[in-house]
């Protein structure tokens, strides 16, 4: 990235603009897909929000032909999503305490009927 | 003096003095610096963001009443603020490199009223919510009460007002950062020459732009139905 005052300002400028058509699009995309496409919301909406992400990271973040600083974050978030793989994808799954645990509905809604019960 | 540098004089062993090389102008350094400090800010919300993704996979049913009940005119139209809000703050810096300082103020002030837009209409949703019982602390957000919310839109809420609150916390830090980034501009510390604050407050600003890319689908979205959303018709 250049580190001087050197600045094609109108290219620029035309750049953020388009970037900002693109991210309205994909924001009017986010509101109207529910009613297009209702079978796969969440995974639709994360999508939409990933290329959101994408193009404000590259254009409005300058990481477009940044080396060292694009591999540190692709590392990182390769590091978050080993993380949301284990714990969504294998845990949660898996998850062998619901009837012990205080973050299932088991537990919680028969303490909150015995509660009941008792008044 | 703003920028005033006195290189640090090494001496060798036979007595010639040598200039330390001295970082004070390491445009690089300092953007790296910024981006680490950034990665802890998503490893932050990458944490709360997993623990929204555990319990949304325990109550998945819970979390798509809960969204729809979100007022998403009122979260779209804070979507627009802070897009806008991103082009407005990326525009005064382009401005501030093509020494258009005057210009690349005004774009700073555009920015700051378009945050504090974005506070107020937090602040009325968060006000209908609260009158609606829908509030942490609230009798309805606490299991085992008469009224009591299930249980899986108790942790949906609490994570919502917990994370726009952070996030709502960011923006004010960002508004904070963006006066002082005025005054250091007025007293000429910040210069077309010399921009590596802006260019950091510009890429903070982005940052607390991202992280809302994910809050709003995350949150207003995911129970995609009706037009409009609002507590006042989604309980």
């Amino acid at each position: 990235m250049d580190t001087n005052t050197t600045v094609n300002y109108q290219v620029e400028r035309k750049r953020y603009y388009k970037v900002l058509v693109g991210l309205l699009l994909l924001t009017t995309l986010t509101f109207i897909q529910p009613y297009i496409y209702h079978a796969a919301t969440f995974t639709s909406q994360m999508l939409i929000a990933v290329v959101k992400a994408w193009l404000i990271l590259m254009y409005y973040m300058h990481l477009k032909g940044e080396k060292l600083i694009g591999a540190t974050v692709i590392f990182s978030l390769f590091l978050v999503t080993v993380f949301f793989v284990i714990v969504i994808g294998i845990d949660v799954p898996n998850f062998q305490n619901a009837t012990e645990s205080h973050i299932t509905s088991q537990v919680t809604d028969h303490a909150a009927n015995t509660a009941h019960a008792a008044h | 003096m703003a920028h005033a540098y006195v290189p640090e004089i090494a001496t060798d062993r036979e007595g010639n003095e040598h200039e330390v090389q001295g970082w004070q102008d390491d445009f690089y350094g300092g953007k790296l610096g910024f981006w680490l400090f950034m990665l802890t800010e998503v490893m932050m919300f990458g944490g709360m963001f997993l623990a929204l993704a555990y319990y949304n996979t325990l109550h998945a049913q819970d979390y798509i009443e809960a969204s729809a009940s979100l007022n998403r005119l009122l979260g779209g139209t804070n979507t627009v603020i802070l897009l806008v809000s991103a082009l407005t703050m990326g525009l005064g810096l382009l401005k501030m490199r093509a020494g258009d300082v005057k210009g690349a103020k005004l774009m700073i002030w555009a920015t700051i009223i378009l945050a504090t837009a974005f506070l107020v209409i937090k602040g009325f949703e968060w006000r209908a919510e609260y009158n609606h019982g829908v509030f942490l602390g609230l009798p309805a957000m606490q299991p085992g009460n008469e009224g009591s919310l299930p249980f899986g839109k108790i942790l949906f809420f609490g994570m919502y007002f917990t994370m726009t609150g952070l996030h709502g916390l960011h923006i004010i830090i960002g508004i904070g950062l963006m006066i002082w980034l005025l005054k250091r501009i007025n007293s000429e510390k910040v210069t077309p020459d010399h921009h590596i604050l802006y260019w950091n407050i510009a890429l903070y600003w982005d940052i607390v732009h991202l992280i809302w890319v994910f809050v709003f689908p995350y949150y207003y979205m995911i129970g995609g139905g009706d037009i409009v959303g609002g507590v006042a018709h989604g309980h």
